[in-house]
């Protein structure tokens, strides 16, 4: 067990991952399931099967699983999914990016509330 | 409509909310954090990490299939309301004690879903109304 300040790094570490790894699988997945030709039923399940996206989602999440394990069993878990949240921000920002969604006011302000709370949990706790 | 959205993603919180608690419990029973074998194996040794796949999976399937239907901004907003009923299970489950940050901090990160759920719904209104 690494002692003091190195804890935190660790930690830190561990929750920058959580959100490269979310934010890819999450698009991904986006990308897998929003193909139009993908079609309906077992053949629409066939299509994304064949296709690199749902795999790349189902390989992000499955190392995000262990990341996320690793970082709950150092921080409480009331604290570690209120952290947690700021994937939330992440997937926003990448769908403007990405897929040209818009930020509206609204939009913007709910970001900066769900950032400004994620700060107010890491610097408090 | 209404009431599959609803229904679907009270079960996503739920698949969710089972997963949090899970993932703790299996990741405190494998400590120390190590970048090794031994780790995993304490993690993949005991029945904690098998309810966490359970709620990773039964989350995912139902992600899809509002994915489908859904766009992405209220969905992905309602799968994150399950932060108050692990906040709620954290106390009673793990005794942790909510001190103010995670309070203030708390009801900030709702405030924000709730405008982004907001923002979608009146985009997507909008949207509507140009298309017919």
């Amino acid at each position: 067990m690494p002692a003091g300040g190195s804890i935190s790094t660790l930690v830190a570490g561990l929750w920058l991952l959580n959100i490269v790894l979310d934010t890819g699988g999450q698009l991904a997945f986006k990308a897998a399931a929003g193909d139009r030709a993908a079609g309906d039923g077992l053949a629409r399940w066939k299509y994304m099967a064949s296709r690199p996206w749902l795999w790349l989602g189902i390989g992000s999440y499955v190392v995000e699983f262990l990341v996320w394990i690793a970082f709950l069993s150092l921080i409480p878990l009331s604290e570690g999914v209120l952290l947690g949240s700021i994937n939330i921000v992440a997937i926003m920002l990448a769908g403007r990016f990405l897929f040209g969604e818009k930020l509206t006011r609204l939009r913007v302000a709910g970001i900066l509330l769900v950032t400004l709370g994620v700060v107010i949990v890491g610097v408090g706790g | 409509m209404k009431r599959f959205y609803l229904f679907g993603f009270l079960l996503l919180m739920g698949f969710d909310t089972l997963a949090q608690i899970s993932f703790k419990y299996a990741g405190s029973q494998a400590l120390p954090v190590e970048a090794n074998l031994a780790w995993l194996l304490r993690v993949f040794g005991q029945p904690w990490v098998y309810g966490a796949v359970i709620g990773y999976v039964g989350a995912f399937f139902t992600w899809i299939a509002l994915l489908k239907h859904a766009p992405i901004g209220p969905a992905f907003a309602a799968s994150h309301l399950e932060v108050v009923s692990v906040m709620l299970l954290s106390i009673w489950l793990f005794d942790e004690h909510l001190d103010l940050a995670r309070v203030v901090g708390a009801i900030a990160i709702i405030a924000g879903i709730v405008c982004l759920g907001v923002a979608e719904d009146r985009e997507h209104h909008a949207a509507q109304t140009v298309a017919t």
